[in-house]
């Protein structure tokens, strides 16, 4: 049953999820001005799939209950699927600018249900099947699930076992006949306090002396023992001052990172996917950022659709729009940033089916993505900043702009000398271009460039972890073979 | 005069696919808009693309007539036109 973008906000006041800010317990964190735009973000999530306009994207034929479920909560029954998955992210970083938090769990759906199906089949455990009973819960209820898989790692040149602080990564503390006793923590969680459960996985690849650190699962967001610590961003307080509006650039949605602590957690059996079977902790990790190097390809290409057009619109209000200039780098901004989506739909069109059913990217491909989005979003950053000019930075603030304070020789007030002094082309007034400004601000070095800039950096894997895949991926061998027999080499 | 309308995902429109519908509705008033739902009988099937892959699938409903696609502005005034038609006939 498909919830209204109300009804996920309503779900969320009834959960006792435990949230840490500035030092302080946030009892009322649905309301709070730093967290409530990214809850906004994730309903737009919800209210998508509730408009004709969009649901052919948003909402899908689930293959496990037969019934219309959000395709957040969808298992890609094909290349098709794997496609729409990018449109639709395109669409929400359009709708919203900023990191909408809801594919990653997506992502980590489709990765544990082909993995346990694997595991299970060497091992005969049951973890298939108690993934799917989960998916189908979630499917159900239409819940969101944050995909947990970056651990802190401490010493990177330490395995897990021989860190000194042994949970550096979530590790199985204590087997119980019911279940399993889990300890660590997972960092920079894209939308884990908006998470009505997560989905834990292992952060690498292990060996046989960190199997307990080979571990996957699912755990209601407010389990005992469980709690977050909120991630600053770049000017976050402006969301604390009063009336804040125009200062903000985007008033309404933002993203959210947090710790999140697991402090002796106990998992009963039915919600364990991965316990110790340490050889396939790598598939986990390679099949979920496979996922999310694709999710770029969508998500960042829809938040660059909204940079283009603000910076065409700061263009336009200076009155420089039919600059050269300025049309070559509106052009650029648009090629780089439809490359990007070319490769997203790219890897999708190339994925094939797995043992378990569902469709999986190809991943060269999707390396090659997230290759390029570490990159692209930066020149795009840089060269909106150039259209916009030095004013989205040395702007006065918006308390100024409305201020009654007489400050001039002939009584003109602080917000007047403003509005003389900021005005540009008849085309917009100084408000309008104002918040243009900010909102560009926003996104290139404000609260959105964390998950436009770094988070394209770094999100779903650092460069080098791409260039590894794309090394591994790239068929020298069979590219040597290509030039021996045109170069007539026996 | 019964006619489901089908929008595509809408993941980047090259115009306003809503008041494009709209204004089709409005100036069509004879004719029984609604959202296509499979299971439903409809004599039209209108398809409203926001670029020209025009990609929603549509073999799940059911349509007595004829299944008209558009992905631009400039297709309103040929889409009231064949309904039109199909209205007098």
């Amino acid at each position: 049953m498909l919830m209204t973008g109300e009804q996920y906000i309503e779900s969320l006041r009834k959960l006792k999820t435990r949230v840490y800010m500035f030092g302080e317990k946030i009892d009322n964190w649905v309301d709070h001005p730093i967290i409530r735009p990214s809850i906004n973000c994730v309903k737009v999530t919800y209210d998508l799939a509730q408009d004709p306009e969009y649901k052919d994207l948003m909402t899908v034929k689930s293959n496990l209950t037969g019934e219309t479920v959000n395709r957040f909560a969808h298992l890609h029954q094909s290349t098709e699927d794997l496609k729409n998955k990018v449109k639709m992210q395109r669409l929400c970083g359009q709708k919203t600018g900023s990191c909408f938090q809801r594919c990653v769990g997506m992502d980590a759906f489709n990765a544990m249900f082909s993995s346990t199906f694997e595991i299970d089949k060497k091992y005969g455990t049951k973890y298939h099947e108690n993934f799917t009973n989960f998916l189908k819960m979630v499917q159900e209820k239409d819940l969101v699930v944050d995909g947990a898989m970056t651990d802190p790692k401490g010493d990177r040149g330490l395995a897990p076992h021989a860190q000194k602080d042994k949970d550096l990564f979530v590790r199985i503390k204590e087997r119980r006949e019911d279940g399993i006793v889990v300890c660590g923590a997972k960092c920079h969680q894209t939308g884990s306090i908006n998470s009505h459960w997560h989905i834990v996985m292992p952060t690498q690849a292990m060996r046989e002396e960190d199997a307990d650190y080979a571990v996957a699962f699912a755990c209601p967001s407010d389990a005992d023992g469980m709690y977050m610590i909120y991630g600053r961003q770049s000017c976050d307080t402006r969301k604390m001052e009063e009336g804040a509006d125009i200062d903000l650039g985007n008033a309404k949605y933002g993203g959210q990172e947090a710790l999140v602590v697991f402090d002796d957690v106990f998992i009963p059996n039915e919600y364990v996917f991965l316990a110790g079977e340490y050889e396939f902790a790598g598939m986990v990790v390679e099949r979920f950022a496979g996922y999310h190097r694709q999710s770029y390809g969508g998500c960042k290409v829809g938040v660059g659709d909204v940079l283009i057009g603000a910076a065409a619109l700061a263009a336009e209000y200076n009155g420089a729009q039919k600059a050269s200039h300025i049309k070559d780098k509106l052009i650029e901004m648009t090629h780089l940033n439809e490359t990007l989506y070319c490769c997203g739909i790219a890897c999708s069109t190339e994925g094939y089916k797995t043992e378990a059913g569902n469709y999986q990217i190809d991943l060269l491909l999707a390396n090659v993505c997230k290759q390029n989005i570490t990159r692209f979003p930066y020149e795009i950053v840089r060269l909106a900043e150039d259209i916009a000019g030095g004013l989205m930075v040395t702007m006065p603030s918006e308390v100024d702009f409305k201020s009654d304070l007489k400050v001039g020789r002939n009584g003109e007030t602080i917000g007047e000398v403003c509005n003389r002094f900021y005005a540009a082309a008849p085309s917009c007034t100084t408000e309008q271009r104002m918040r243009v400004l900010r909102l560009i601000e926003n996104l290139c070095l404000g609260a959105a460039a964390v998950g436009y800039r770094t988070e394209s950096m770094h999100g779903a894997g650092s460069p080098q972890a791409q260039r590894i895949m794309i090394q591994r991926q790239g068929n020298i061998e069979g590219k040597k073979a290509l030039a021996k027999d045109i170069a007539g080499i026996k | 005069m019964k006619c489901g309308v089908k929008f595509c995902g809408g993941c980047n429109p090259h115009y306003q696919r809503g008041d494009a519908y709209r204004k089709i509705k409005a100036d069509l008033p004879e004719i029984d808009f609604e959202y296509a739902e499979e299971g439903t009988d409809y004599d039209q099937l209108l398809v409203i693309g926001g670029c020209s892959a025009c990609c929603p699938l549509i073999d799940q409903y059911t349509v007595e007539d004829e299944v008209f696609k558009m992905w631009s502005e400039d297709h309103i005034d040929k889409i009231e036109s064949k309904l039109e038609d199909r209205l007098q006939k």
